[in-house]
């Protein structure tokens, strides 16, 4: 080939590089959603895809927090939707980041379940900012085949059977939540803990570190560290007691009594969206609290959707697997919400980790 | 070969210093100029105060966490430069025709990622690992030793494993450039074997002792993955205490103080090192 030629080809394959994206943002609103990899599936968007002329690019998290601190360091501009604990979203709306949720746009929300609906999370003076997407509980996993009986809270803080097997998830959240529901503190104080309080949980914390084999950050890492037989039991997410018992693995999931931990992630849409982008936005949140995309989460996750539009799609099996059978298991959990003085949990959580 | 006019050449090197300084000074001195702010839930008032270094020097867990990042990487630096030392003399002064072929072999395992290596470290120190297996076969042990993994020593020897190589290459480059002549001299002179490695191997290879110990403490004092998944319940480290603060507690400018307390320490320790490094090379300059 002559230079020339060379130079033809590599402008021509510069030109179409160039109009290509160009070409593709005529035809279509192209979205750009921040969220999680698992709800952004390939197959569980293509039937909004498919039924819409919007183009969506995804960009995935790794924590909620990376999330905000994304936000907050000027990202809010090229978002067009993002996918926020409900108990974070209150650190939105105090950085003005977001913009309230447009019902008239989004007629599935009517079917949000009650809980949902009546939470003054995710809102500020009557307004939703931050709208509910999916839940589920975060239980105690255990391997059953190594345990006696069915744990609960106490067995990260009493005892010594199984010390050296157990793992509590690395967030003082969460962390301290456990150690306040140990102590029998009610829910209306839990995340308002004086100092006295706030003492009596970093005391049981110390006795509780001196039981774990680790502290988890990835629940890919825990899954492994439950195969191997190096922890027996941990505060966890769902998936390793679903992917462990595909394997064969007898494994357990206990909701303790004392209380379950419930989480939530809302979708929000960031305040400078407007116009087309806005439209199409508000047309993927409905699509995301309607049916099809619901019966495909719940499969695939399995996670619920907050409304109710794909429950009467599943099977009772399918349904108890998300928790969504029998409605009133929400009345036990524990929702997550942000503690006031929550600098000063982080601040006792890594004193407990260094000592 | 021209040379390029002193002009030019700085001309010419401009752009690199700009994004030098764009990619890497500019964000340090932003982090520095947080560092001095304070944080009220998620907003961060500008005022300036001492409140972050005051906490720092204040708090027992910072303190403990601080020293204990450079008293691990100390023990990696001592224990890197014990195994080391061997390596690169037996690489520089006795290999003759496999010489790059050794030193390839020896950054094989810095090709594969830190996850693949620390999860390597896992399969081999678990209770079901390779060791404990062999253990038991022996006889030696009964049950699993617990304390193989998640635990200080193993995190030590997957850090000691990871940075190794850094160590190796420092020594061997002060190795290579050691003139066999002034041993020979010393012999020739009568100096037994324990005196010559004493007053001139060792000091004149010792510029490659601090370089390579100056990149395994930076690096050690700076590695979080490898504590946080080796080091079981025990393997915080400052700069997951760090991460905590930038991410979940959304403390920025504590976060940024305690970055900047660790940067001043290392910068006083690479000082200290040059300053060691000018000593040692004008030493044996004058040797």
């Amino acid at each position: 080939m002559y230079r020339r030629d060379l130079l033809k080809t590599t402008l021509a394959g510069a030109a179409l590089g160039a109009f290509g994206p160009a070409s593709r943002a005529l035809a279509a609103t192209d979205i750009l959603w921040m969220t999680w990899e698992n709800l952004a599936k390939d197959d569980y968007l293509a039937p909004f895809l498919a039924a819409n002329d919007v183009s969506l690019t995804k960009t995935f998290i790794g924590t909620d927090d990376e999330q905000f601190a994304k936000l907050r360091a000027g990202g809010a501009n090229s978002v067009d939707l993002i996918t926020p604990g409900l108990d974070k979203v209150e650190f939105y709306t105090a950085s003005d980041l977001l913009q309230p949720i447009d019902f008239d746009k989004v007629p599935n929300a009517s079917l949000l379940y009650d809980t949902f609906k009546k939470t003054q999370l995710g809102k500020v003076n009557g307004e939703t900012y931050g709208i509910p997407f999916y839940w589920g509980i975060n239980p105690i996993v255990y391997r059953a085949d190594l345990m006696d009986e069915e744990p609960d809270w106490s067995v990260f803080f009493e005892g010594d059977k199984y010390n050296g097997k157990l793992a509590m998830r690395d967030y003082a959240l969460e962390g301290i939540m456990i150690a306040a529901m140990y102590l029998g503190i009610p829910e209306s104080e839990m995340f308002d803990l004086d100092d006295a309080q706030l003492a009596e949980v970093k005391r049981v914390l110390m006795i509780q570190k001196s039981k774990l084999r680790t502290y988890w950050n990835s629940i890919g890492d825990l899954t492994n560290l439950f195969a191997t037989g190096e922890v027996v039991c941990a505060f966890s997410w769902v998936p390793p007691y679903y992917d462990l018992r595909a394997k064969g693995i007898d494994m357990g999931m206990a909701k303790p009594k004392e209380g379950v931990i419930g989480w939530c992630d809302t979708i929000a849409v960031p305040k400078g969206v407007q116009g087309e982008r806005l439209d199409a936005t508000f047309k993927l949140v409905d699509y995301l609290l309607g049916p099809e995309y619901g019966k495909m989460l719940a499969l695939g996750g399995p996670y619920a959707q907050s409304t109710s539009a794909a429950r009467d799609m599943l099977s009772d099996e399918e349904q108890e697997k998300i928790f969504i059978k029998d409605l009133s298991i929400m009345d036990s959990f524990v929702w997550k919400k942000n503690p006031p003085r929550y600098n000063d949990w982080v601040a006792l959580w890594n004193e407990v980790k260094a000592s | 070969m021209a040379v390029l006019p002193g002009r030019i050449g700085n001309w010419l090197s401009l752009p690199v210093v700009a994004a030098l300084f764009a990619l890497c000074v500019a964000p340090l001195l932003i982090l520095f100029a947080y560092s001095f702010f304070q944080v009220d839930f998620v907003a961060i008032s500008r005022e300036p105060t001492f409140a972050n270094y005051a906490k720092i020097a204040g708090s027992e867990t910072y303190r403990n966490l601080i020293a204990r990042a450079f008293g691990s990487a100390m023990l990696v630096v001592a224990i890197t430069a014990i195994i080391g030392y061997p390596v690169a003399w037996f690489i520089a002064k006795r290999v003759t025709t496999a010489k790059s072929t050794l030193l390839t072999l020896l950054l094989v395992p810095l090709y594969s990622g830190d996850l693949v290596r620390v999860f390597a470290w896992r399969v081999l120190l678990g209770a079901e690992g390779a060791i404990n297996r062999t253990l038991m076969w022996l006889g030696v042990t009964t049950e699993p030793l617990a304390g193989l993994l998640f635990s200080p020593l193993a995190t030590h020897i997957a850090l000691t494993y990871n940075y190794l190589p850094f160590m190796v290459i420092g020594l061997w480059l002060a190795f290579e450039s050691l003139d066999d002549a002034w041993i020979e001299a010393a012999a020739d002179l009568g100096a037994p074997a324990v005196d010559r490695f004493r007053r001139v191997t060792l000091p004149l290879t010792v510029p490659g002792l601090i370089a390579g110990g100056l990149m395994v403490f930076v690096m050690v004092a700076g590695d979080y993955l490898t504590p946080q998944l080796l080091g079981g319940a025990s393997g915080v480290t400052i700069i997951s205490a760090v991460n905590d603060l930038f991410g979940t507690a959304f403390d920025w400018p504590l976060g940024s103080a305690i970055a900047w307390t660790m940067l001043a320490i290392l910068m006083f320790c690479f000082g200290a090192g040059a300053l060691a490094i000018r000593r040692a090379t004008l030493v044996s300059d004058g040797a």
